[in-house]
């Protein structure tokens, strides 16, 4: 059973101190809570603001603020006058020792019933952000929900608060101690979205006829962009769990799968890893890997070369509607494209195919469906030559697999 | 067992939840549920309806899973009419309380709602697997595909409409881990650690060695065995058994997913002493086809039990197992029964030559041809016809090959890979010679890559 004492956090005002010697007396009046903020707006850290009266008397006053079975970072707590900023003045702040606690000396000009605020960076209070995504059955959009998770494990019990986020309306909730809330907190139907398969030649498998019994997965993301165009674009959206779902047209669904999204600020892309197609089969072979030498030593030893190098990768579709494949290839070093077709159609460098960077090309190959009689078909060749390659110091080959 | 219990708590009006004085208390039964089981993953998707009275106003609902493997953060209720006057405001999973879960509802509506109630569970699973059947020349097999479901989920799910998924699903989390938690999301900063992973063993095994009286209740009596309809959603396949299951907590059920009785299959033989050393591997080759009598959807990868008949009275030989990846329609199958000893390759090195030496300016080697004439010799001890694939790999990529005799079809497969096809009539030998050159050291440079591609 938990024996947790209720309130863990204290403030006393401390009465009718004599002079000399602090004697931690703490017994006057204990200012009960009002209002109280709960700020998720940092991912990293939550701050937690509360309104206190004090009674106040004229002179000096010392407030002592303790607290026991939470984790307070002591350095961020932070006191605010709020109604007599003028009158009343915190003048120092001292930390008794081995206690979880802090004093304020705060001088009145006055008696008063002053409002304070105290703010302090609370540990094991957080939030999370999932998303809940069931796509049409012809995935063009989803319905995208995300809810909001509020977990306490602070050692705190917060009967009412208004939770603040970085966006939106803050609202008023209660969470106790080792409580866990789940709200949903936006729903966004028809979001549209970009079915994307993707194969690279140096994270996919080269051959699948090699590999025993496995079949070669081709990854599959959902592709969302947070603007305005897709009924978003008000707010980034949050990193977190997605689990996507598809209705499956008889009034029910089935889950696709699930990825962790980083957060995604306005106008940007969210991707979405939810499975792998095995419908499409990718099978690249290197052809030819040959040396031309270019300069030789005395000794008649090759010391500079060029490389003739040809790949094949045949694509097919066994899917009875049409793909987009984005196809990477890697090609390290210094090096310039012999030729390089689709099922012997050149292709042009930026217009039929992108430079990633110096050593990554990108091909988006348009897969028709599967006829009756057979898969659809297209082969990428590429002829190249690596330059300038001085033998024991050639740079980072392409993984063959 | 029922241990999934839905509770409907009625509050007084203004009452804080969980804390509230409870008025009363119904316990609205499932009415449907449909289980949609994954087996790339130990994962279900579970989707039960129930009609809850709720009443205008505040409404709380109590959801318990104990001895379960549900993940509570899958859970989800959605009203299935008046949708718009229905708030499912939070899911609160109170403190200090295990495997349960409260909804608030903020009704416009009094009276019967249908809602429904939908999460993961681990625990259920599914696996395809085949027994083939060959006929006597063994030109045709018969094919038969079944599924095996099987559920250690802890809950009994009477009369549920089973559905089966085919494909390979991204997951971040174990099911069973996340049923495993102390607290549903974990706590703030311990990372995807879990607390109290154990589901204590003894539980597990009480599951195991629960009484049987649910077993199997037999299905309504049909006179012919269940169907199972497919079709594709997204990058899956959906695979819906006719009807209702009920399959009780440690108990599995084998259903026939497909029964075709003459698929045409090829006796293929492959030799490649790099993959398969010097024994000859069998495989059974046919494509997913309507031409093969298949071609409706792909097959789940599963193993596959090869027999054959031996003699009219319907007995039975055993030749062989193979497991089979997954297969798309129109993709190929190969088959890989195991090594056989009744068809033979045997490549023999006949000559070896070597010439066009180069010296380099010291006066040593460098540069070089080997030329191997090797003879290959296939043998075909069966009574039926096979096709037979040899492979022959030359450890470099500066190579001429030209050949002689009855090799039949002959491909370059890769920069230093040749792929020989014979094929072979019943109880006959057929013999090959090829002769390889290979460049060494500076001779490579006058190599020529047209050399190969013929």
């Amino acid at each position: 059973m938990n024996t947790r004492t209720k309130s863990a956090i204290a403030l006393l005002v401390i009465l009718s101190i004599g002079s000399g010697a602090f004697a931690r007396i703490k017994l006057v009046t204990l200012p009960e809570r009002a209002a109280t903020v709960i700020r998720l707006d940092n991912p990293r850290a939550t701050l937690i603001e509360e309104e206190r009266v004090l009674t106040l008397q004229k002179g000096l006053n010392k407030v002592d603020f303790s607290w026991k079975g939470v984790l307070i970072d002591a350095d961020s707590i932070r006191l605010r006058t709020l109604d007599h900023p003028n009158n009343v003045t915190l003048l120092s702040v001292s930390y008794p020792p081995n206690e979880a606690a802090l004093v304020w000396d705060i001088s009145s000009d006055s008696d008063y019933a002053e409002t304070v605020r105290i703010s302090y960076l609370l540990s094991n209070i957080d939030r999370l952000i999932t998303y809940k995504a069931v796509a049409d059955k012809a995935e063009s959009f989803v319905d995208l929900k995300s809810y909001l998770v509020l977990r306490n494990f602070s050692g705190e019990d917060f009967d009412k608060a208004r939770v603040l986020l970085d966006y939106g309306e803050a609202f008023e909730q209660g969470i106790d101690h080792e409580e866990t809330k789940q709200m949903l907190f936006l729903k966004s139907p028809k979001v549209p979205i970009t079915k994307i398969w993707k194969f690279d030649a140096a994270k996919q498998p080269w051959d699948p006829e090699k590999l025993e019994n496995q079949n070669v997965g081709i990854p599959v993301s959902y592709r969302i962009v947070n603007d305005t165009g897709s009924s978003l674009g008000k707010f980034s959206l949050w990193g977190g769990k997605a689990r996507l779902f598809q209705d499956d047209g008889h009034e029910s669904t089935i889950f696709l799968g699930e990825d962790r999204t980083g957060l995604v600020p306005v106008g940007e892309k969210m991707e979405l890893y939810i499975g792998d197609s095995r419908d499409i089969v990718v099978t690249q072979r290197k052809m030819q890997d040959t040396q031309v030498a270019k300069a030789k030593n005395k000794k008649g030893d090759v010391v500079l070369y060029d490389t003739n190098e040809r790949i094949t990768a045949k694509v097919e579709n066994f899917k009875d509607s049409v793909a987009v494949l984005t196809m990477v290839q890697h090609i390290g070093g210094q090096w310039d494209m012999e030729t390089c077709t689709l099922d012997g159609r050149a292709l042009r460098l930026g217009t039929d195919y992108r430079k990633k960077d110096a050593n990554t090309l990108e091909f988006e190959i348009k897969l028709p469906a599967r006829t009756e009689d057979g898969p659809a078909e297209k082969e990428l060749k590429m002829y190249y030559h690596r330059r300038n390659i001085r033998p024991g110091a050639e740079p980072r080959q392409t993984i063959r697999r | 067992m029922k241990r999934i219990v839905l509770t409907l708590l009625i509050f007084a009006a203004t009452a804080r939840v969980g804390r509230a004085k409870v008025d009363l208390v119904t316990l609205p039964s499932r009415e449907t549920v449909q289980l949609t089981i994954y087996n790339s993953a130990d994962m279900t998707l579970v989707r039960e309806s129930r009609a809850l009275t709720l009443k205008d106003g505040r409404n709380a609902l109590q959801f318990s899973w104990e001895n379960t493997l549900i993940d509570p953060t899958s859970l989800e209720m959605l009203p299935r009419a008046n949708a718009d006057k229905i708030d499912i405001a939070e899911l609160v999973y109170p403190p200090r309380v295990r495997n349960l879960g409260l909804w608030n509802i903020d009704s416009g509506v009094s009276g019967k709602v249908p809602v429904e109630i939908t999460y993961l569970t681990s625990g259920l699973s599914w696996r395809a697997f085949y027994m083939g059947t060959l006929a006597e020349d063994e030109k045709t097999m018969r094919l038969q595909g079944y599924v095996r479901v099987t559920n250690n989920s802890g809950e009994d799910y009477e009369n549920a409409q089973t559905r089966l998924i085919v494909g390979k699903v991204h997951l971040l989390d174990e099911i069973a881990q996340l049923a495993r938690r102390q607290y549903p999301y974990g706590r703030p900063g311990e990372g995807r650690q879990m607390l109290e992973e154990s589901l204590e063993l003894g539980q597990a095994k009480r599951m195991l060695s629960r009484s049987r009286s649910l077993a199997m209740a037999p299905a309504p009596a049909a006179a012919r065995p269940k169907e199972i309809t497919k079709e594709g959603l997204s990058e899956y396949f959906l695979y819906t058994i006719e009807g209702t299951e009920t399959i009780a907590t440690g108990w599995s059920k084998r259903l026939m997913s497909f029964d075709t009785d003459d698929v045409p299959v090829v006796n293929l033989y492959k030799y490649e002493q790099q993959r398969y050393g010097n024994s000859v591997v069998r495989f059974l080759s046919f494509k997913n086809d309507e031409e093969h009598e298949l071609g409706d959807t792909p097959i789940p990868g599963g193993m596959l039990k090869v027999y054959r008949n031996a003699g009219d009275a319907g007995h039975l030989s055993y030749t062989g197992q193979s497991s089979f990846k997954y297969i798309p329609v129109d993709e190929d199958v190969e088959l890989n029964l195991g090594a056989v000893a009744n068809v033979v390759v045997e490549p023999k090195l006949m000559n070896l030559e070597s010439e066009n030496y180069t010296f380099d300016r010291r006066g040593n080697v460098s540069g070089w041809d080997e030329i191997s004439t090797f003879s290959i010799e296939v043998k075909n001890t069966r009574d039926i016809a096979v096709k037979v694939e040899i492979k022959r790999n030359f450890n470099t990529q500066y190579w001429d090959l030209t050949k002689s005799g009855d090799s039949g079809q002959f491909d370059k497969e890769d920069l230093d890979t040749v792929k020989f096809t014979l094929v072979l009539e019943p109880r006959s030998t057929k013999q090959f010679q090829y002769v390889v050159r290979t460049y060494h050291g500076q001779r490579r440079e006058n190599w020529k890559a047209t050399s190969q591609l013929r």
